[in-house]
């Protein structure tokens, strides 16, 4: 198990260069110049000449005139930078935010708590509808309910987010005044503890209501067909034979079955709970992950979506790892060393 | 299970106690406030407020104009920093700030150079009651063009400020243009290259700025005669990064003061500064709270019926006019609206391809009914120019009559657009032959042939060049998709004997074929598209002066793509510089008659065909009053005239 973990851990880093490089050079090939956004809104105010020389001097002190390999070496600190220092990715330094003017590091803490916050949330709540819902829906299969899920589902898993969040705030926020269109908290409130806490889910509620109806579609079926095979195993027929409550068939026979494919995509789910949901994030004026990475590819803000784009590189590698690892923890059948 | 069951349970409660526990009572005025939760703040607290909804997010950087921060950014700073010597008013108009300025007088010295001295008036206070006098202003001065800034990645121009190179590079511990005359007197010496100017009063103006945001240390200005400096201390990077962010305890000198930042949320809370002496007319604000909050496009307009914002600015969408005067007329909000002072164009390339030809340019204009565009994509709500200019401008409105006789309107016609193309040479087809039906050529010389992509060159060594215009436009544009539609796609271009190829790009993409950057890349460099289109905007100093240099006056200048019209109009260019270097600050007649001139010439040359100037509707909630901003008199400005009811 040790051997088979110093072993993933080996290709972990070898895919994570890999990636860094790939990942670089596609950022690098987008056609801008950080000195010339920077400076485009001073064109007016500056003479030709002075133009001219801050363009230079920006220029040099981005080190954009290097090749792209140096360019590459300096971000990850493999070589020294500019000013002579070895501080680069690899030395905690994730780069420097132009449309923030501020280190990533220092841009992305907020954004990834809020992101955090929310899909923790989000998370529970989806499990908490999807994997009761889907294993009644496979108990009761064929029945009124069962056949009502199965509409009420696709259609949550056909129509877009978009479209479900600016439906909900109509019907929400601009009808019923229940929740506020957008937001995360009532600005100039200076709420503290669980004033605080109930203020940021007043305002999270439609969002989190949205994420959550987003993704009863796919979840609920996924447990519910999971559920109908494990059902129809040999040894539940058995278990009922045997005269077993029928509780007990459903939750301790049938459903640690089911368990067995479900695990993965739950521990992904909360995996996810760092990446936010650009779409959600957007339409509801949050500031997390997913906004941050928008602003930072609009804005061309390359060092900031870079750098977020290497943490959610970690996030998968280190899950992917998770996953498989857990997969044989949850079943004895499988070995993981090799 | 059960405890599985029963978090389940909670949660859902929660979030739904949340919500219903903030629902507005049923039948409430949904314009007297934003919900609030559970215990909201007294009515009368949140009533004189206004919550100001950008379509920009704040970044949090309050730092000045010099780190090139963002328009709610810029709001924000406005809001907070006044005091300014010189502002402009309503009609943009550089005014001496009658709260601050007891008197500016300028001397010419013997090297060209000119000095300008400024009283400031007694009594000034920062937020904070500390008072404010002339070396606050001069500190101001110190910050802007210290090292410590520039080494903090701020783009500080040395080019007029006498001495600030030399102080710039740390090469001198004074600041010799920068003279601290006395404790209300301070001075400011310009180059002799930038004087006389027309805007020469601006060059006069600072603002103050507290030492204690800039250094735990007890930093003061001092002058020994060679020019004012720091002392007591010194201004390093990191202090200077620093003061950028203080949210807490800033200190500042505008109506406005800043009472909280929330950095997850990105809004800003403003509270009415005590010590603020006035505005330029002497105003003081009455709106006790200004908020800022991000609104997005799309549901902005719910924010605001919602009562989560009370103002949103400058809407130009048709569809979102149309809502929002659609609420107007259901009661409970108004609009104030005002033209865009600036435009958006077709901008040609002049110096190669079809488009180097004026007449050219003129078919294009012929061939596009500017009228029907601009009605159709601001569905109404936006007019047609003729040149560059805004129609606020006071320029514009003193010169109306004048313009109206001498500029060419390019109304839509086909057969003027033809007649041009003939007159020109456009009789050709691609075997040299005359024309009759499909694209029209015409025999250039060598030089003007260039290395257009199209170019033909005949047996008998004649240059033929087909007028193909290539046209760079940027994806996901509206405005690119309706050009399509009436001028690259429409008959009348086809029977002019036109071809318009689109060629969709990024917006970098388009911007580094336009600079011609070949530091982009190779391709960028080699002349390709002729014509682009985009949009500008004029500030209140209307100054063109090197957007019009050419090759032969100012090759320099040229080859540094200032000119990225890369026009060869010599005329046009000396009348943008004449226009403002030629002309002493208050000689308004002088700069008019130029300015007539220039756009009567930029008119004919026609570099560019302006396509649309929007009108702007700022709605706002129906409680807020005198609240009347224009495109050259932002919110920042108008707000301190502005109640609420």
């Amino acid at each position: 198990m040790t051997k088979y973990i110093i072993k993933r851990i080996g290709y972990l880093i070898l895919v994570f260069f890999i990636v860094s490089l790939l990942m670089y050079m596609l950022y690098n090939l987008i056609p801008s110049d950080p000195a010339r956004d920077q400076l485009e809104g001073m064109k007016s105010s500056l003479t030709p000449e002075a133009y001219q020389q801050m363009y230079q001097n920006l220029r040099k002190q981005m080190g954009l005139d290097d090749h792209i390999l140096i360019r590459y070496a300096r971000w990850m600190g493999l070589i020294p930078n500019m000013e002579g220092k070895f501080y680069g990715l690899l030395e905690g330094n994730f780069g420097y935010s132009q449309y923030f003017k501020k280190n990533v590091i220092e841009v992305v803490v907020s954004p990834l708590k809020t992101t955090i916050f929310i899909n923790i949330f989000a998370t529970i709540l989806a499990l908490g509808i999807t994997i009761p819902l889907g294993i009644y829906c496979a108990v009761h299969k064929g029945g009124k309910i069962d056949n009502f899920t199965q509409v009420f589902t696709i259609i949550g898993y056909s129509i877009p987010v978009y479209i479900i969040a600016l439906v909900f705030v109509f019907i929400f926020a601009v009808l019923l005044r229940w929740f506020p269109v957008s937001g995360m908290g009532t600005p100039g409130a200076n709420y503290t503890g669980m004033k605080l806490f109930l203020d940021r889910l007043y305002y999270f509620a439609l969002p989190l209501i949205v994420m959550t109806f987003g993704s009863l579609g796919g979840m609920t079926r996924y447990v519910r067909a999971a559920m109908i095979d494990a059902l129809s195993m040999d040894h539940i027929k058995t278990a009922r034979a045997k005269g077993v409550r029928e509780k007990a068939v459903i939750y301790s026979h049938a459903w640690r079955n089911a368990l067995l494919p479900v695990v993965t995509l739950i521990i992904s789910w909360f995996l996810g709970i760092f990446s936010g949901s650009v779409i959600i994030e957007n339409t509801f004026n949050i500031n997390g992950m997913g906004s941050l990475y928008i602003k930072g590819l609009q804005n061309h803000d390359y060092e900031l979506a870079l750098a977020i784009q290497m943490f959610y590189t970690v996030v998968s590698l280190v899950g992917a790892l998770i996953m498989d690892l857990s997969y044989g923890i949850v079943d004895p059948r499988v070995h993981i060393d090799k | 299970m059960k405890n599985i069951k029963l978090f389940g349970c909670a949660l859902s409660a929660a979030l739904i106690l949340a919500g219903c526990s903030q629902t507005s009572p049923a039948g409430s005025d949904t314009s007297s406030s934003t919900p609030a939760p559970e215990s909201a703040e007294p009515a009368a607290e949140t009533l004189n407020q206004i919550i100001y909804g950008s379509t920009t997010e704040l970044s949090g950087d309050l730092g000045n104009a010099w780190w090139t921060n963002n328009a709610s950014d810029k709001l924000l700073r406005s809001l907070i920093d006044d005091y300014d010597v010189i502002v402009s008013n309503q009609t943009g108009e550089f005014v001496e700030n009658a709260s601050v300025c007891a008197g500016i007088e300028s001397e010419e010295n013997e090297d060209g150079t000119k000095t300008f001295t400024v009283k400031i008036k007694e009594g000034l206070k920062f937020n904070n009651g500390d008072p404010i006098n002339a070396a606050n202003y001069v500190a101001y001065a110190l910050v802007q063009y210290s090292p410590a800034v520039l080494e903090d990645g701020a783009k500080v121009s040395t080019a007029t400020l006498y001495g600030s190179d030399t102080y710039q590079k740390g090469e001198t511990k004074e600041l010799s243009g920068i003279r601290l005359i006395d404790d209300y007197t301070y001075s400011i010496r310009i180059n002799a290259d930038y004087v006389p100017y027309y805007f020469e009063t601006t060059y006069a103006s600072l603002k103050p700025l507290s030492l204690k945001m800039y250094s735990d240390a007890d930093l003061t200005v001092k002058d020994d005669g060679n020019g004012a400096y720091l002392e007591g201390g010194e201004l390093t990077k990191d202090s200077v990064d620093a003061s950028r962010f203080i949210y807490d305890g800033r200190i500042s000198a505008g109506p406005y003061t800043l009472a909280e930042y929330d950095q997850a949320a990105l809004t800003a809370v403003l509270k009415i500064n005590e010590n603020y002496a006035g505005n330029f007319e002497g105003v003081k604000p009455s709106v006790e709270t200004i908020i800022i909050k991000k609104a997005n496009q799309e549901t902005m307009l719910d924010e605001l019926k919602t009562g989560s914002v009370d103002f949103l600015s400058s809407l130009t969408d048709g569809n979102q006019v149309d809502s929002a005067l659609d609420m107007v007329e259901a009661g409970g909000f108004k609009t104030v609206s005002y033209e865009r002072n600036g435009y958006g164009k077709l901008m040609f390339q002049c110096d190669f391809g079809p488009t180097q030809f004026k007449a050219v340019r003129h078919a294009v204009a012929y061939l596009l009914d500017r009228n029907d565009f601009a009605n159709t994509f601001c569905a109404g709500y936006g007019s047609v120019v003729d040149g560059p200019y805004g129609l606020a401008m006071w320029m514009y409105q003193d010169s109306k009559a004048e313009l109206a006789e001498k500029l060419e309107t390019y109304a839509y016609s086909l057969d003027d657009a033809v007649a041009e193309l003939e007159a020109d040479g456009w009789v050709l087809n691609e075997k040299g032959e005359p024309y009759e039906s499909g694209i029209r050529y015409k025999e250039v010389t060598p030089e003007e042939a260039g290395t257009y992509q199209h170019n033909v060159t005949l047996a008998d060594g004649r240059i033929l060049m087909p007028l193909i215009i290539e046209w760079s436009s940027s994806e996901g544009n509206s405005v690119s998709e309706l050009l399509a539609v009436m001028l690259a796609n429409g008959d009348q271009t086809a029977q002019a004997g036109m071809k318009i190829n689109q060629n969709v790009m990024s917006f970098s993409d388009l911007l580094n074929y336009m600079y011609r950057d070949a530091s982009q890349g190779e391709q960028y460099g080699v002349p390709t598209y002729c014509m682009y289109n985009l949009a500008t905007n004029f500030t209140a100093a209307y100054d063109q002066s090197f957007n019009w240099v050419t090759k032969a006056s100012n090759p320099e200048e040229y080859e540094m793509g200032y000119n990225t019209n890369f026009t060869d109009d010599e005329l046009l260019n000396q009348l943008s510089m004449d226009m403002v270097y030629s002309v002493e600050a208050g000689d308004d007649e002088a700069y008019l008659k130029l300015w007539v001139d220039f756009i009567d010439e930029w008119n004919d040359y026609l570099p560019e065909v302006p396509l649309y100037s929007n009108v702007y509707y700022d709605v706002m909630n129906d409680k807020i009053q005198n609240l009347e901003c224009n495109s050259l008199f932002d919110f920042d400005q108008a707000v301190v005239y502005a109640t609420v009811e």
